[in-house]
This record gives C-alpha cells, sequence and structure tokens, in this order.
C-alpha cells in the first residue's frame, strides 16, 4: 500500500494542485493583475467550449498526426542510417563528419527554409519535423549499435547470419534501450518543431492556434491551447514509455524512468 | 599519426562537400528554391554591407549570453535545493517534469501577452525552456555526493563554510558542467525561436524576413551563419569545460 | 549542524613541530553508549549500552561480523554520529562533534580524497587557514607527513593517478599532518593487496611506534588485529555490544614474520577467532 502511494507520489500531485489554486486565488482576488493572465478557472473554461466546438480538438488532431506521420518517418530513415554507419566502414568513415556537422545545426532555423521550398503546407511540417527527429534517433542507434558486445558479433557469425538477419535478430534488439531513448527524443522533437512550424508557416494544428489566439488578444483560449500542447507532450511519452516496458519489460532496469 | 586521422575524418565531409559542389555546378542563379552556394555568400554579404548583419548578429549573442548566464545561477540553486532534500524533490518533480515536456515554441505566445515584445521576454523564454537540464544535472551532482567526502572533512575539522567551500562545491562543478553543456544549445535553439517567431531581432528575424521577401540565397547563406554561430558557442563551451575540469580525472563518457 | 568548540592543540614551539608524547596522548571512556538510527521500521538500535575504554597510546583493535556495528562505534568515537545515550569522553571531555584531536581514516580512500586536488594539497586540507599553524609550518608538516608514508616524489600528481595503496597512504598522510592524538582507523587496509597491507601496517606500526598517538582500528581481518594490537575488543549481537575484550601482550616490535610464526600468536588467533564466529554460531 505504501509503495502504490508513493507510486502516486501524493506531495507531488499536492503540489501541482496548489500552484494551480494559487493562481486561481492571485487571479480572483486581484493580487496579480495582468491584463492577459486569466484564472485557471477561465482557461479550463475555455478548454471545455474549444473542445465541444471542436476547434480545439482538430487543432490537436492535426498536430498530433503530423507529429506521428514525421516521427514514423524519422524512425525508419534514422534506425537504418544509424545502423548503417554502425556497422559498415566504408558509410562510417564517408558520413560521420558531414552527420556532426548537419546535426548540430539548430533545427528551428530550417524552418524558414522549408517554406520557402516546400511552401506553406502540412507536407512542409512534416519534412522539417521529420528532419529535426531524425538526428537524436540516428545518434542513439548509432550509439547503440556501437555499444554491442563483441561477442555477439561473433556469435552471429558463428551461425554464419545473413548480415540482414544479423541486424534484426541480434543488432538490434541488444541496442534497443538506446535506440529507444532516441526514439523518445525524437518523438518530443517531432512535436516541437511540428508547433514551431505551424506557428510559422503553416496555418493549421495547436501551433497556429496559438499564435492566433495571441494576436486576437484571447488569452484564455490560447492558454488552454498551450495545456493541450503540454499535455499532448507528457501524453506521447507517456504512451511510448509504456508501449516499450509492455514489450520488452526486462530490457530495462526496474523502475527505471526518464 | 594525427595527419592520417585528419585525413581519415574530413574524409567524411566528402558527401557535404559534394553535395554542395554538386548544388554549385547544377543549380542556376536565379533559381527560387534553390540557389546555388556561391549566391548565399553574395546575399549575406549584401546584408553586411548594408550594416544589418552585425547588430543582428550581436543581438542575438547578447540575449543568448545573458540567457545562459541566468540559466545556470537560477539552474544551479535550483538544483542544489532539489538534490539536497528528497521531500523537495518528490513534491516538485511532476511540476518540473511539465515545465521541462512543455514546447518552448508554444510558451513565447503567453509570454509576449504576458511580458510584451523585447529582451527580457526572449531571456525569459529563454531560461524556461533550457534551464532544466542544468536543475536536473545539478539536482543529481549533489545526491551523489560521496558520503565519505562530508565525513572526510568533517573529521579534519574543517568548519562548515570551508567543508562547502573546498569540498563540496568543487565536487559538485563536473555535474553542473554537465548540465551547462546540454544547456547550451538549447539557449541557442531557442534563442532563435523567439527572434523568428516575434521578429523583434536578431538572427532569427533576419531569418525569416527572407523568407517572407522570397530571397532563397539569403536564407540559406543565414542559416549557414547560423550554423557557424552555434559550432563556435559549442565549441567555446567545450573549451571552458575542459579547462575547468582539467584537474579532475577524466570523464567515463565523453561527448 | 553545530559547530563545536574545539580545544586548540598545544600551540607548537618555535622550532619543528613536536610530535605528541606519552603525555599528551589521549584514551577514551564510554559508559552506557547506545546509537539507535532510523530505519525502515522505525528506529533501530546498532549499538546497546556499550561500555569501552581505550588507553592513552594503546593501540585497540575492533573486531566483529558484518553488521555488528564495529563501523557505528567509530562513528562515535570520531563525532560523526551522536551516540542517543550514554556518555562519551576523550581525554576528559565530552564528544560532540569531530573532536580536533582526533582524525577517522576511512576504507573508502578514492572518495576520501579531493580527485582535484594535488596529492600535496590533499594532505595540506586539513591545516588551512588555521590560526595556530603559519604556511611555513603547514608546507614542513605536509612534506615531513609524506615522507613518513613515502610518497615525497608523487607530491604533485592527481590521487586518481596513484594505485589504491598508495591513495590509502596520502589519505594517512593527511591524517598524520594533523598530529592528532587519536587516529581512529576503519578497515582502511581492507581494500588492499596482501603485500601493500603488511607494508602499510608496518609503516603505521613505525609511526606508532615514534608518536605514540591512540589507534582505534575497525578490521575484519583477524591475523591484522592480532599483529597490530595491544588489545583485541570483539563486538557482537545485533543490537552489539562488546562480547570479550582478548589483551595482546607479544612483544614489541612486531615482525610479520617472527611475530606470526610464535605460538602465542596463533593461540591468540584461535581465541579471537572462537570469540569472532561462535557466539551465535552460523
Amino acid at each position: 500500500m505504501a509503495a502504490r502511494l508513493r507510486w502516486l507520489n501524493l506531495s507531488g500531485a499536492l503540489t501541482m494542485i496548489t500552484v494551480v489554486g494559487a493562481w486561481q486565488l492571485a487571479v480572483d482576488t486581484g493580487l496579480v493583475d495582468l491584463d492577459y493572465l486569466p484564472a485557471p478557472s477561465e482557461v479550463a473554461q475555455a478548454g471545455a467550449s474549444g473542445l465541444s466546438s471542436g476547434e480545439l480538438g482538430s487543432a490537436a488532431a492535426h498536430t498530433l498526426a503530423v507529429s506521428l506521420v514525421a516521427w514514423l518517418i524519422a524512425l525508419v530513415v534514422g534506425v537504418a542510417a544509424g545502423v548503417l554507419i554502425a556497422l559498415w566502414r566504408p558509410a562510417r568513415v564517408t558520413l560521420t563528419a558531414s552527420v556532426e556537422i548537419l546535426r548540430t545545426l539548430p533545427v528551428v532555423a530550417f524552418v524558414p527554409i522549408a517554406v520557402l521550398i516546400v511552401g506553406l503546407s502540412t507536407t512542409m511540417e512534416i519534412a522539417v519535423a521529420a528532419w529535426a527527429a531524425m538526428w537524436p534517433i540516428l545518434v542513439n542507434t548509432r550509439g547503440g549499435v556501437d555499444a554491442v558486445p563483441a561477442r555477439l558479433h561473433e556469435v552471429a557469425a558463428v551461425f554464419r547470419m545473413t548480415a540482414l538477419r544479423r541486424v534484426r535478430v541480434v543488432v538490434l534488439p541488444a541496442a534497443a534501450p538506446l535506440v529507444l531513448v532516441g526514439a523518445r527524443l525524437g518523438l518530443s522533437f517531432a512535436l516541437i518543431v511540428t508547433v514551431v512550424a505551424e506557428m510559422i508557416g503553416n496555418p493549421a494544428g495547436l501551433g497556429y492556434q496559438i499564435v492566433r489566439l495571441q494576436q486576437a488578444l484571447r488569452p484564455d483560449e490560447m492558454f488552454a491551447a498551450v495545456v493541450v500542447i503540454g499535455l499532448l507532450g507528457i501524453g506521447l511519452n507517456a504512451a511510448l514509455l509504456a508501449l516499450t516496458t509492455r514489450v520488452a519489460p526486462d530490457m530495462f532496469e526496474p523502475g527505471r524512468r526518464a | 599519426m594525427s595527419a592520417q586521422r585528419w585525413l581519415a575524418s574530413s574524409a567524411g565531409l566528402l558527401p557535404l562537400v559534394g553535395l554542395l559542389g554538386l548544388w554549385e555546378l547544377l543549380g542556376t542563379a536565379d533559381s527560387p528554391y534553390f540557389p546555388p552556394p556561391s549566391t548565399w555568400w553574395n546575399a549575406v554579404e549584401l546584408l553586411n554591407a548594408s550594416g544589418v548583419l552585425l547588430p543582428e548578429l550581436l543581438e542575438t549573442m547578447e540575449t543568448f549570453a545573458l540567457a545562459l548566464a541566468v540559466a545556470i545561477v537560477v539552474g544551479s540553486l535550483l538544483g542544489l535545493a532539489i538534490g539536497a532534500l528528497p521531500p523537495l524533490q518528490r513534491a516538485t518533480s511532476p511540476l518540473v517534469e511539465f515545465c521541462r515536456t512543455m514546447p518552448s515554441a508554444a510558451i513565447v505566445p503567453v509570454a509576449v501577452l504576458l511580458i510584451g515584445l523585447g529582451r527580457s521576454m526572449a531571456i525569459t523564454v529563454v531560461v524556461f525552456a533550457a534551464v532544466w537540464p542544468i536543475v536536473l544535472n545539478t539536482a543529481a551532482a549533489v545526491r551523489s555526493l560521496s558520503p565519505v567526502l562530508h565525513d572526510a572533512a568533517r573529521t579534519l575539522g574543517l568548519p562548515a563554510g570551508a567543508r562547502v567551500r573546498k569540498v563540496l562545491a568543487p565536487a559538485l562543478v563536473p555535474g553542473l558542467l554537465l548540465g551547462v553543456r546540454v544547456a547550451t544549445p538549447l539557449c541557442v535553439i531557442v534563442t532563435l525561436l523567439v527572434e523568428m517567431l516575434t521578429g523583434t531581432g536578431g538572427i532569427g528575424s533576419l531569418l525569416v524576413q527572407a523568407q517572407r521577401n522570397f530571397i532563397s540565397a539569403q536564407a540559406f547563406g543565414l542559416l549557414v551563419v547560423v550554423g557557424i554561430f552555434g559550432y563556435l558557442v559549442n565549441s567555446s563551451v567545450n573549451l571552458i569545460e575542459r579547462r575547468l575540469l582539467r584537474d579532475w580525472p577524466p570523464r567515463a563518457t565523453a561527448r | 549542524m553545530s559547530t563545536v568548540a574545539h580545544a586548540q592543540p598545544a600551540a607548537e614551539g618555535a622550532g619543528p613541530p613536536q610530535p605528541p608524547t606519552e603525555e599528551q596522548a589521549l584514551g577514551y571512556a564510554c559508559r552506557g553508549v547506545t546509537v539507535s538510527m532510523p530505519g525502515p521500521r522505525g528506529k533501530r538500535a546498532i549499538l546497546s549500552a556499550l561500555d569501552f575504554e581505550v588507553e592513552p597510546g594503546e593501540i585497540v583493535m575492533v573486531v566483529g561480523r558484518s553488521g555488528t556495528g564495529k563501523t557505528t562505534l567509530l562513528r562515535v568515537l570520531g563525532g560523526l554520529v551522536p551516540a542517543s545515550a550514554g556518555t562519551v569522553l576523550l581525554g576528559g571531555q565530552v564528544v560532540s562533534g569531530p573532536p580536533a584531536s582526533a582524525v577517522t581514516v576511512f576504507q573508502d580512500y578514492a572518495h576520501a580524497l579531493l580527485p582535484w586536488r594535488s596529492v600535496r594539497r590533499n594532505v595540506a586540507l586539513g591545516l588551512e587557514g588555521r590560526r595556530d599553524c603559519s604556511r611555513v609550518e603547514r608546507d614542513q608538516r605536509v612534506a615531513r607527513a609524506l615522507e613518513v608514508v613515502g610518497l615525497a616524489a608523487r607530491a604533485d600528481d592527481r590521487p586518481w593517478r596513484l594505485s589504491g595503496g598508495m591513495q590509502q597512504r596520502v589519505q594517512i598522510a593527511r591524517a598524520l599532518a594533523l598530529q592528532p592524538r587519536v587516529l581512529l582507523m576503519d578497515e582502511p587496509f581492507g581494500a588492499l593487496d596482501a603485500m601493500t597491507k603488511a607494508s602499510l601496517q608496518d609503516q603505521l606500526l613505525e609511526v606508532h611506534g615514534r608518536t605514540a598517538t591512540t589507534i582505534v582500528f575497525v578490521t575484519h581481518d583477524i591475523d591484522e588485529a592480532v599483529y597490530l594490537g595491544d588489545r583485541v575488543v570483539v563486538i557482537d549481537g545485533q543490537p552489539g555490544s562488546i562480547t570479550q575484550e582478548i589483551p595482546v601482550d607479544l612483544p614489541r616490535p612486531r615482525d610479520q614474520l617472527a611475530t606470526k610464526e610464535r605460538p602465542e600468536f596463533l593461540e591468540l588467533r584461535r581465541r579471537v577467532y572462537d570469540a569472532v564466529g561462535g557466539v551465535h554460531g552460523g
């Protein structure tokens, strides 16, 4: 019982409630009277009406869909490239330095470029978000494959596995923990860059909503959209974590989060 | 040996150089989407000549530097508190997680509404986004402080002030620096982001302007400028870290 | 954390610093010491109603099986842990907080040394900022301590470049530099190989022979206990208390080969083994 309570983190929940409560109190009593700071109750109301009108929901769906598609693309490309660079010497030699340069380029700077080349469209969002998400996936996959003990490669050779089979059966499972770290990072990058692309380029999704509502000076609806984005981020991360622990519960140290 | 290694590592640049070279050869100067690399240089030169580039670059650097400094101070204090007091860590952890995972782009309009346009808004947003690695790494460093170290300081009769100054604080430096190393590129990105979203100045604004005016060569050129800026910042931080940690045993995991 | 008013060590005269003489050595008198620590199910007594005495200049070895509270006793003597009940007197004064005249040497030498300081500056750590020790004197004492442990040549290296045995010697040098009247050692040689251990044991005996410092030494190694000590004290039980005290009457100076061949040594060894393993069986 005590362990379950610990897992719920009562004091943590209490802190959140206190923060929200204090915020509500501060605005209600006029203690904090910023022009554009709504009370949590107003945010909740705006959120409820936004959801019922379908506006908030469809924007969230758009952002979610774009992030997921971009992430899946990044996953395929990033894992493949990471495995290739780690395992195939010619690829490693010819690509490493370029990878190091490209991956440290600030990804947000690519959004205007993407808008220029691809135009204001969902395709642009997906393209730039996939580009952003690919790098942590690639780097972590490469690291994970590098960390596969030589002994396992020897085992694969003893069993005369083809390269493809070796990757599928030995390398990827062994590298899985780090690959999954990269996948989680990539997912959050995809979400972030999607939102940025929506704010600068494509007039769709939660990013566009937030900017629009800010410019229209409707802070309560804007805050509601921001909260939805935050929940989206947490939800995606938690979902991925749950999926991986469901699929491979023994692969990770017990009780390890983050 | 090092010449050989240099050659080997620059072999990895071939794809990039090759791509740029191909682009240069095949591209036409007036292509709206893919102007060749030579035009980038011209476009940036133009900006520089008109006296626009340097002040904006300076503004970006200032915002970045100020925000990083604030993030280090705030982050290390918060991290110290959280690391030293486990109940505080448990109480604040959901809040920290929520703030940490909130996409910083979404914070910008909020900050604009509440604080208005300007540098203080920019710094607030950047600090909000980049402080968390410092907080978490400092807290982790505090938690992993060896009790033997503290006991040794006590048994040698060091008064409390000397214990903190000479033993406990230096022991936290590697962990703190790790957090700073992670936070630095984050600061660069979010600074650019704020500038791009609010158009109030800095390289980010220039970049968005180039996009809006459909001057592709300028946009690509500014991308390269941004890349160089990021590279220089990261190199500086690495150099500083190496200098500060030269007395420490080498870290097991580089990178 | 309360700051303790430490008794200032006797002001040294003009010449080179004198090591503590027989009269200046201190002893312990502990009565009814109980130590409880918070545990997963409420407070747990580690030591209970323990009476313990150490004569000035004596080498007392504390042995016992794991978990019986040997380290806790040492920490109480060192002022690192307060006793929940009973009195702990060092040289007639109550111990509350780390006393100025006693220094603890820890088993975990890697974490007890500061990795960012050179060996020399590590040894100097306890002497810095003290009003009764000038810069010149501090450097002298550090150099002397390093000579005693044989590390003068490595004074400017970082501790992490040294072997385990050397690092432990640095920790001992650091303690010796303070010229303490009491040395509290918590399994200091436990992590070292046999040859290094033997060498350090003899170095410790040599230091003791010259300075007559009181030493309380916790160890798992029964051979070590009989070899080094004037008296072996056995702790057993949960909560722990002293179950036996065995005086060690072997002649000094001790020798790794000659002393260990004596029939008295073997007999004492057997007695200590029985005392440690015999009481509760298993």
